[in-house]
C-alpha cells in the first residue's frame, strides 16, 4: 500500500482553494494528497488560458478566480470539487496524459457508480451537453471527458510543473444556471453530497491503486502558503490577464 | 536514437548550440506525452517576448494540451533573441517536426554549458524510464 493524505476543506474561499492546490503542486516535499472541497461564495474559474472575454458567465457568479489548469470554465456550485497532487512518476501519472486521465476518471466513475449514475468516457462524437459560444468547460467534450445520459458530468483538467501534477476534477451533483443541460447525479434520480461522493472516491482511488488513505489537514505551513499564493487567483490584473 | 548534435532536459526540452546562439525546442516524447499521437489536442503555446532574459532552468513559457498545461524550461540561460512566432498559432509543427520547424526560441547563450544538461545517450534513459 501507498500512503496518501486527504485534505477535506468545505466551504472554503476561492483564493485559498486555488493557493492550497499550487503550493501542493510546487512542494516537492508534500506527500501525495487527495483534496476534496466545495467553495464558498459559488465560484466560477476560468481555465488558465481562457479569455476573459469568451466566457460571459463570470457576471453571474459570487466569485472569479482563474485556475493554474487549463480547458474551460467552471461554475463550482452543486458539485464535489477534487484534486489529487503528487510526482508525475506516481503510478497514477506515469506515461501519457491521457492515459493518466483514463486511470483517474476510471475511479470517479466507480465512485459515481455507488449513486446510480452510470458515468462512461464520452468516446468520438459531440454530446448533447455541447453548446457553443459559453466558454464552459461543460459545454465542451473530448472523448476522455466521462458522461452519463449523453451528457458530461465530469470536468478535468491537469498542470506539470517540475515533475509534479496537479489533477482538477469537478463532479457535478446538481445544476447551475451557467452549466445548463449537463449530466449531474441529481439527474439521475439520486441525491448525493460532496462528502459522501468525496468518500466514495476515495474507496474507489484507494482500491484501484493500493493507497492508504490517512486523514489530514493542510500544515500551518501550507496554509499561509496558501493565503499567500491565492491572493494572486482573485486578482483582477490576473484574471484579465487574457 | 534522438539527434546527438543537441543536449537534453530531463523535463524534455533541447538545445542546440550554434557558436553564442542556443535554439530551444521540446522532444518527440513530450508531444507525445501532451497528446498520444494526436496533434489537434495541442491548443496553446505561450512564448516569451524578445529581450527577456532567462536562467538555466527557468520556465519560460507554457504549452496548453487539451488536458494539461505544462512549463517550459530553458535549459540554458541567455536572452531571448528570436521567437518562432508560427508555432502559436500552427502547433501541429510540433507534433511534425519538433527537432527542426518546431523550434520554439533562440537565446544569445550566457553560459554554453550546465549540469543538468544530458547527451542523447543519457536522454534516451530518462524516456525509457519514464514509458
Amino acid at each position: 500500500m501507498r500512503d496518501w493524505r486527504v485534505i477535506e476543506t468545505w466551504g472554503a474561499p476561492p483564493g485559498f482553494n486555488m493557493g492550497l492546490d499550487e503550493a501542493l503542486l510546487l512542494d516537492a516535499d508534500a506527500p501525495p494528497t487527495l483534496r476534496l472541497y466545495t467553495w464558498d461564495p459559488d465560484t466560477l474559474s476560468l481555465g488558465y488560458f481562457q479569455r476573459w472575454v469568451d466566457v460571459p458567465g463570470t457576471a453571474r457568479a459570487g466569485a472569479v478566480v482563474r485556475r493554474l489548469t487549463g480547458g474551460g470554465a467552471i461554475h463550482h456550485v452543486n458539485e464535489l470539487t477534487f484534486s489529487l497532487v503528487t510526482s508525475a512518476d506516481d503510478p497514477l501519472y506515469r506515461g501519457p496524459v491521457p492515459e493518466s486521465y483514463a486511470r483517474v476518471h476510471a475511479c470517479v466513475a466507480r465512485a459515481l457508480g455507488d449513486f446510480g449514475a452510470r458515468a462512461a468516457l464520452a468516446g468520438e462524437g459531440p454530446l448533447d451537453s455541447d453548446r457553443a459560444d459559453t466558454g464552459m468547460c461543460f459545454h465542451a467534450s473530448t472523448p476522455l471527458d466521462l458522461a452519463w445520459g449523453g451528457r458530461k458530468g465530469v470536468g478535468s483538467a491537469q498542470r506539470r510543473t517540475g515533475g509534479r501534477v496537479l489533477h482538477h476534477g469537478s463532479i457535478k451533483l446538481g445544476t447551475s444556471p451557467l452549466e445548463g443541460d449537463i449530466a449531474t447525479v441529481a439527474a439521475t434520480g439520486a441525491t448525493a453530497t460532496p462528502e459522501e461522493v468525496g468518500r466514495a472516491l476515495r474507496a474507489a482511488l484507494a482500491e484501484a491503486h493500493a493507497i492508504a488513505f490517512a486523514g489530514g489537514e493542510a500544515s500551518p505551513a501550507e496554509r499561509a502558503r496558501a493565503d499567500e499564493l491565492g491572493a494572486r487567483y482573485t486578482d483582477p490584473a490576473f484574471l484579465r490577464r487574457r | 536514437m534522438r539527434p546527438d548534435d543537441r543536449k537534453y532536459l530531463s523535463s524534455h526540452e533541447w538545445i542546440k548550440i550554434d557558436g553564442d546562439t542556443g535554439i530551444i525546442g521540446i522532444t518527440d516524447f513530450a508531444v507525445q506525452e501532451l497528446c498520444s499521437g494526436n496533434e489537434s489536442d495541442l491548443v496553446y503555446c505561450d512564448l516569451p517576448e524578445e529581450g527577456r532574459v532567462v536562467e538555466a532552468g527557468e520556465t519560460f513559457g507554457e504549452i496548453e494540451s487539451v488536458k494539461a498545461v505544462a512549463d517550459l524550461n530553458a535549459p540554458l540561460g541567455g536572452e531571448v533573441i528570436e521567437v518562432n512566432s508560427a508555432i502559436e498559432d500552427h502547433l501541429e509543427i510540433l507534433a511534425d517536426d519538433p527537432w527542426e520547424r518546431g523550434w520554439l526560441i533562440k537565446i544569445k547563450l550566457a553560459a554554453k554549458t550546465s549540469d543538468a544538461l544530458l547527451d542523447a545517450a543519457a536522454y534516451e534513459d530518462v524516456v525509457a524510464q519514464e514509458a
